[in-house]
This record gives C-alpha cells, sequence and structure tokens, in this order.
C-alpha cells in the first residue's frame, strides 16, 4: 500500500512537473514533448492504480496525440525551434485567474463530493477490461459516439483551414 | 530468472538480425561481422553536431531501444517463457511501439539538421497513416482469441493459424510492421540514397551503436508478435515450443530483410496514399470479415 501511494505520488508531481515544463520553454517541440510525458505520467498514475487498460491506453494514445501535435505546431507557429525566444502566451491574468478558479473547482469536487465507499480491492486485470467494454457499449455509449464524431469534425476542418487555396491558372 | 533470460534471448536475437540484415545487404553470411562493426562504432568519436536540442538528441536512442525492450515483453516464446503475461499485452506491444515514432520525432529534431528533420518528420506523417495498419488487424487477432492476454491469443490458434483465419489482417500487419522498423523497401526514415542516413545521419560513434541496437531489437520483437499473432506461437508438432518459436521468429524476420532486398524503395506520397486510400478501408473489411466468421466458426 505505501510503495503504491508513493508510486501514485511521484508519477502525479512528474505530471504536474512536465505540465509546468511546457510553458518554460520556447522551442514548439519540446513543449508538445513535454506535454506527451506529463500524460505518459497520468498514464502510469493509471497503472499505480491498478486501471491497467486505462493506463496503458492513456500511455498509447497521447504519444500519438502529442506527436501529431507536434508537427502541428511546427507547421502553424512562426518560432517552431523558439530560437527568437518569441513570447508565445497571451491574455496572462485572465488564463492565470481561470487556472486558479478551475484548479479550486477541481480540488473542492475532490474533496466534498461523497464518493460512496471505496472498494478495498480492485476486480483483476481481465475483469476490468470486460467492465469497461460493456460500459463504452451500454449507457456511455452516446456519450462516446458524440466525442468521436465532435473530434472527427474539427479534424476534418483543421485540414480545411490549413489547405491554401489554390487559384487554378489554365496552365493546371 | 525469467525476465534475464528474455533479456539474453533478444540480444541474442538482435545480433541474428544483425548477421541477417548483412547478409541480404551483402550476400555474405559472416558471423562475427555485427561484433567488428560495433567495435568500430564504439571506436569512433560520438560526434554532437551544433546547435543540438540536447536531451533529444541524447534520450532518442535510448528510448528506441526501451520502447523495443518493453514491446517485448510481453511477447511469450512458450506457455511460461514470457517477461509479464499482462492482462491488457495485445494493446500494450501497440503502446510499447508508439514510443519509437516519439524517439525517431527526438532523433529527427534534435541534431538540428535538415536530412534528420525530414526523415523525423516523414516517420511521423506516414505513421500515422500505418498506426492503423497496425492496430486494426490486432483487433481482429482479439476478436477471434477473445482476449487481450498475448498467451490466450496464441491458444486460440490450436485449431487454425490466423494466417489462415484471416490472411488480410497478416498482410497488413506484416506490411506496417515492416514500415514500423524502416525496414526496406519502408526505410524513408532513413533512406540512405535521398537523404544520407536520415535519422541515423548526425548519429556518431556510440550513440549511433545504441540506435541501431534498438533498431534490432524492433526487428526481432515485430518478427515476434507477428509469429504470436499470425502464426500459432510457440504451436508445431514433434519439436519442444521454443523450438517452434524460433524458427519461426528466425523465418519470419529473414522474409522481412529479403523482401526489402528485392524491392526498390517506395515513394513517399505512395505509400502515404496506399495506407490512407487502400491499407485502412481492407483492415476495417478485415475487422468485420472477421467478426463474422467468429459469430459463424466459433
Amino acid at each position: 500500500m505505501t510503495a503504491q501511494m508513493f508510486f501514485i505520488g511521484f508519477f502525479g508531481l512528474a505530471g504536474v512537473w512536465f505540465g509546468i515544463v511546457v510553458f518554460r520553454t520556447f522551442s514548439m517541440v519540446r513543449s508538445a514533448l513535454a506535454l506527451l510525458f506529463s500524460q505518459t505520467a497520468l498514464g502510469a498514475m493509471f497503472l499505480s492504480m491498478q486501471a491497467e487498460f486505462l493506463g496503458v491506453l492513456q500511455i498509447m494514445m497521447m504519444a500519438t496525440e502529442m506527436s501529431i501535435m507536434a508537427i502541428f505546431m511546427v507547421m502553424f507557429m512562426m518560432d517552431p525551434g523558439g530560437l527568437g525566444e518569441m513570447d508565445m502566451t497571451h491574455q496572462k491574468r485572465l488564463s492565470l485567474g481561470a487556472g486558479i478558479v478551475s484548479f479550486v473547482a477541481a480540488v473542492a469536487v475532490a474533496v466534498f463530493v461523497d464518493w460512496g465507499p471505496v472498494a478495498s480491492v480492485s476486480p483483476d486485470a481481465a475483469q476490468q477490461t470486460i467492465d469497461l467494454g460493456l460500459e463504452l457499449l451500454g449507457r456511455s455509449m452516446l456519450i462516446f459516439e458524440t466525442a468521436g464524431i465532435t473530434i472527427l469534425t474539427a479534424m476534418i476542418a483543421a485540414t480545411a483551414v490549413a489547405i491554401q487555396p489554390v487559384k487554378r491558372t489554365r496552365e493546371q | 530468472m525469467t525476465t534475464v533470460l528474455l533479456l539474453l534471448l533478444l540480444a541474442v536475437g538482435a545480433y541474428l538480425v544483425a548477421v541477417l540484415e548483412d547478409w541480404t545487404v551483402s550476400g555474405r553470411f559472416r558471423l562475427t561481422a555485427p561484433v567488428l562493426a560495433g567495435i568500430a562504432l564504439l571506436g569512433r568519436e560520438s560526434i554532437v553536431p551544433r546547435k543540438p536540442d540536447r536531451i533529444f538528441f541524447e534520450v532518442a536512442p535510448f528510448l528506441l531501444l526501451i520502447s523495443a525492450i518493453l514491446a517485448a515483453a510481453v511477447v511469450p516464446l512458450t506457455p511460461d517463457l514470457i517477461i509479464t503475461d499482462m492482462a491488457t499485452g495485445a494493446l500494450f506491444i501497440n503502446a510499447a511501439l508508439v514510443y519509437v515514432l516519439v524517439a525517431l520525432l527526438m532523433a529527427g529534431w534534435g541534431p538540428d539538421g535538415a536530412y534528420a528533420m525530414i526523415g523525423g518528420w516523414r516517420f511521423l506523417g506516414q505513421l500515422i497513416a500505418y498506426a492503423m495498419l497496425i492496430v486494426m488487424p490486432i483487433t481482429a487477432v482479439v476478436m477471434r482469441a477473445e482476449s487481450l492476454l498475448t498467451t490466450q491469443v496464441v491458444v486460440s490458434q490450436a485449431g487454425v493459424w490466423n494466417i489462415i483465419y484471416q490472411p488480410l489482417g497478416f498482410i497488413l500487419f506484416f506490411i506496417a510492421a515492416m514500415a514500423l522498423a524502416f525496414l526496406p523497401p519502408f526505410d524513408l526514415t532513413t533512406s540512405k540514397g535521398e537523404l544520407a542516413g536520415g535519422v541515423e545521419a548526425e548519429y556518431a560513434g556510440v550513440r549511433l551503436a545504441v540506435f541501431r541496437l534498438g533498431r534490432l531489437a524492433l526487428i526481432i520483437t515485430l518478427a515476434a508478435a507477428t509469429v504470436i499473432f499470425y502464426l500459432g506461437g510457440w504451436q508445431g508438432p514433434l519439436l519442444p515450443p521454443w523450438a517452434w518459436s524460433t524458427i519461426k521468429i528466425l523465418a519470419v524476420t529473414t522474409i522481412m530483410l529479403l523482401a526489402g532486398r528485392y524491392m526498390p524503395r517506395i515513394r513517399e506520397a505512395d505509400l502515404l496514399a496506399w495506407c490512407w486510400m487502400l491499407g485502412i478501408p481492407l483492415a476495417l473489411l478485415n475487422i468485420l470479415l472477421v467478426g463474422v466468421l467468429v459469430l459463424v466458426f466459433p
């Protein structure tokens, strides 16, 4: 139990640290990969909490997603390497305020919500996968399908925006 | 104990891949060639290019090696010879292999060189296309096994191997695995002719040695994954399980290496187009077919 608490704490702090690193660097690629390792640390937290499927999924999905984000940032940012030390932040007060408010709200939810009885023993990993599958194809189906369609729409829209309109001339 | 044994086997496997690769390239079978090449690499100066992204540059070769080793951890050679039989093994292989992409991205961006960077981003662009061709065939395989345990995947092929049960999935996975290990004809990341080595271009000495070792481990791991997913793993008549695993893995590795020997390097745009427009629809079709098969012949 103590080892488990240690690893949860360790990976939690690692996640927070890499989250801070995201804003401490000027390089877009470093920033994206710092975010990746922050998310990977969260996946490791899931693993420490014996939620194997969620942990592995988190570690897998984030690697691809953050790498794709890196290439998009390199494509669209003016100074992707960060050698010009261009400040990429804006509306600092607003974002600071929003950050503090959401942090307090998240902590308040975690502390004050009645989570019901805490399970002393978690089901084994294979059972967890089965339960998760039934949940995804049961009452959570609508939520996930909606989220999936939304992301797909956003991806198509982003690609459409990124393509430069080409004026066709007679030679083409 | 099992872990140490399997890591040793992985090292031996990587060595054999190096011998085989040398044989497919030079046509000569020299058992000592990798040792000599290794000594030569270790003896050379490991140059650091000007203005590198130092963290990425140093971490990338090790990340490549680590992701290959992690993927190998859930591959069973016999029913008992496996480092960890994770309940999410089939997914974990993929999760570990995705970090190959991260490693190559780092290796491409880190040294601040044009060829390396093109190689790295090229791999990313390609991988988004054929990562689906790795995940979707695995999905069809675990659908038949009704389990993500890699040992269970092998057991599920007791009657008919998956290469016969779902040949379409096998072809897609095999091609995608070759592309993931950037083997010729899919070696767009390290293209010798056009990119002067690509992501490998700026590496030298001991760092290059680690990078090459990581790639060799990756090749043998992917061959082993192909064997457990499609060729019935350790199963076979007469010989003991470990022998069958060894024979099959080496055979798959040889075919992977030979296939590249006799084919010209594929064009980047062509591979991308084929993966998106042909590969992914076929992979979806494969899932559908296997779904029907699983219901009809359980």
